[in-house]
């Protein structure tokens, strides 16, 4: 099965970097979408489906913090497994944004077994 | 302590940040000019303490670290695309130090930005008594400096390792 993931990040570089990176990791990727900050990325989830997110945290208009919430509240969206991608490696922070609906947590910088191990173990892969 | 702390905590964060998302092996003692031409990305953060990061890297080792992040080749990049990359580079050096010593707080990091020719010049080795890296890397150098606003950490030691 591939899967259909949503990169929300303000910088073209890092989503660049991600979607590279997913790619060559040999995460089975049918879609990625791309979305410059929380506002953006909850726009294009009403018009398309995605089986995981992956959003940082400091962005303009709607961060990251206030996206989850967003993703929260909403009954069609909160399903929607959001993993934070962030520089921010402290357990303060880590247990706030896991306490407003994130599932999982990459601190960067990270390898890209990392971040394949870290979507698989969201989505439930199995391991092969 | 707290300036080897934070020296120590600058010098992890470069070699790590280089290695795992750049694929870089950075060596010490930069031996590049300082004339060179170099871009700048400058950023602030706010915690305990609040102070800026700036990152400055000769132009032709900023086209190399981008088109290693982007997976591009290197006359294919634009000017925008390896600010980008330089600016997201600060970033994550920026992230990384400010966990190592701000393990008990939370920070919170301002947008990156490239600086103009102007502002570059307080931003090579030496150049003031904050806190310095420099590394050497393929086709250039890069220096980091990290300025707090207050003496670092004299009340709470943190631990960073």
């Amino acid at each position: 099965m591939a899967y259909r993931i949503l990169i929300v990040d303000d910088s073209p570089a890092m989503r660049a970097f991600v979607r590279r990176v997913i790619q060559l990791s040999g995460f089975e990727l049918s879609r990625c979408f791309e979305a410059s900050n929380g506002q953006e990325a909850l726009d294009l989830l009403g018009q398309e489906w995605v089986d995981a997110i992956l959003t940082d945290i400091n962005m303009p208009c709607v961060d990251g913090e206030e996206f989850l919430r967003r993703l929260s509240a909403d009954e069609m969206l909160r399903s929607i497994p959001a993993i934070v991608i962030s520089t921010d490696a402290t357990q303060q922070r880590i247990a706030r944004l896991l306490s407003l609906g994130a599932r999982g947590y990459i601190t960067k910088p990270f390898l890209p077994e990392d971040l394949r191990t870290e979507l698989e173990g969201t989505l439930g892969v199995p391991y092969v | 302590m707290s300036d080897m702390l934070l020296h120590r905590a600058l010098e992890v964060s470069v070699e790590e940040v280089l290695e795992k998302m750049f694929f870089i092996q950075g060596l010490e003692g930069p031996e590049s000019a300082a004339s060179e031409t170099r871009v700048v990305a400058r950023l602030t953060f706010e915690g305990n303490p609040s102070g800026s990061l700036s990152l400055s890297v000769t132009g032709a080792a900023a086209r190399s670290i981008a088109a290693d992040f982007l997976g591009e080749d290197e006359p294919e990049l634009s000017e925008q695309q390896i600010g980008e990359v330089i600016c997201e580079l600060a970033n994550m050096i920026c992230g990384s130090v400010l966990s190592r010593v701000e393990s008990n707080t939370i920070f919170r990091l301002g947008a990156p930005r490239l600086l103009e020719e102007s502002e570059t010049e307080s931003v090579s080795p030496g150049a003031t008594d904050s806190t310095i890296h420099a590394v050497e890397i393929s086709n250039g150098a890069l220096v980091v400096m990290v300025n707090t606003e207050t003496p670092a950490w004299s009340t709470v030691e943190k631990s960073a390792y």
